[in-house]
């Protein structure tokens, strides 16, 4: 992580108001709803926000602490799940080269 | 991954399914035979085949879906040329695309695909199954659970089991109604290319969906329509500043 003065928020604060009014909406709260069978909340987005605009009014090592902590939840979060499969090191050898036909034209 | 084309076991690694089917394994015929692909009557051909080329061109220009996948594969070292990794082609049955992976291609049924929306969502979920092709060893042929878990993944974050088109489809559901449907396509598309049972396509399935549903890569989140696809490519796009801040 960035330290001392090089840090900002992980993300820019419209990016969190635009995330948390999304949340909010109507539309949201209906897909939410399909998908997982209840409804989302949005509260951490606006407690991100609210970090977000006090480290841009006051560069508040607090709001900074509670920014990161929220993001790396979501990162491991994100991340908990085992995959089915191997990940590659590299890209399939193959993808660039030229299909057969054009090879033998 | 499969082979060389002599090699090549029939039909495509991972398809999409258009409705319910009655379908064979082997729904891209020419890609059987040596040779080019199978032209119809010449005027419908050049009909066909030109409007996939323009809702193609469109759909990689425009759709936010497929903009965050082509950036994402482009970043993992697959990045996308158009004339070489599509083929738009007519193709029996009632699918509308697949992805070949011994030619890393992705065929669109250019006679199966009604409109531009539709085109769009062929491509977003033929480029997930490129995407999960290029950034892991996917067993496409030989290992159903890894067939099971991209078509998981495609069925769930291409649009695929939208509210909107399950009801097109007169399937009616509310809650939790999106993980029914992303079950039932998914086992609907493996039974498309491959030649095993329905319980079999099912146990896999059943297997593998808890990790593969929520495996939201490269978007982060399931993006429920454009607006939450253009929001997780800005996300995709900002990843050199989220991550060295976190």
């Amino acid at each position: 992580m960035a330290e001392g003065n090089n840090w900002m928020p992980p993300r820019p604060c419209e990016a969190y108001q635009a995330e948390w009014k999304l949340c909010r909406s109507a539309w949201n709260f209906l897909h939410h709803y399909y998908v997982h069978g209840e409804l989302p909340t949005c509260d951490q987005w606006l407690r991100d926000l609210t970090s977000c605009r006090d480290w841009e009014e006051r560069h508040s090592t607090e709001a900074q602490r509670s920014l990161c902590e929220s993001e790396r939840a979501r990162v491991q979060a994100a991340q908990k799940n085992t995959l089915v499969w191997a990940l590659r090191q590299s890209p399939p050898a193959d993808w660039h080269l030229p299909l057969l036909q054009e090879k033998n034209e | 991954m499969a082979g060389a084309p002599d090699q090549r076991q029939p039909g495509p690694a991972a398809g999409e399914q258009l409705q319910q089917p009655q379908v064979s394994c082997q729904v891209f015929p020419e890609r059987l035979a040596q040779g080019n692909p199978q032209q119809g009557f010449f005027s419908s051909f050049i009909t066909h085949n030109q409007k996939c080329q323009q809702m193609l061109l469109k759909t990689v220009e425009t759709n936010p879906y497929v903009k965050l996948l082509l950036d994402a594969m482009k970043h993992s070292g697959c990045a996308v040329n158009k004339e070489r990794h599509f083929s738009c082609e007519d193709c029996n049955g009632n699918v509308s695309g697949g992805f070949d992976a011994s030619t890393s291609q992705i065929v669109l049924c250019q006679n199966n695909i009604r409109n531009q929306a539709h085109m769009s969502r062929v491509v977003t979920h033929e480029l997930i199954h490129a995407f999960d092709h290029c950034r892991a060893h996917v067993h496409w042929f030989t290992n159903v659970r890894h067939l099971a878990c991209s078509e998981v993944r495609a069925a769930n974050l291409s649009g695929d089991c939208s509210l909107v088109n399950e009801i097109f489809r007169l399937r009616f559901g509310l809650k939790q109604h999106h993980q029914t449907c992303v079950r039932d396509r998914a086992i609907l598309s493996i039974l498309a290319v491959r030649n095993i049972s329905k319980e079999v396509a099912e146990k896999a399935v059943d297997e593998v969906f808890e990790s593969c549903f929520n495996d939201h890569e490269p978007f982060g989140r399931i993006p429920h329509n454009e607006k939450y696809a253009r929001y997780a490519h800005r996300d995709f796009q900002n990843r050199d500043r989220y991550y060295s801040n976190i």
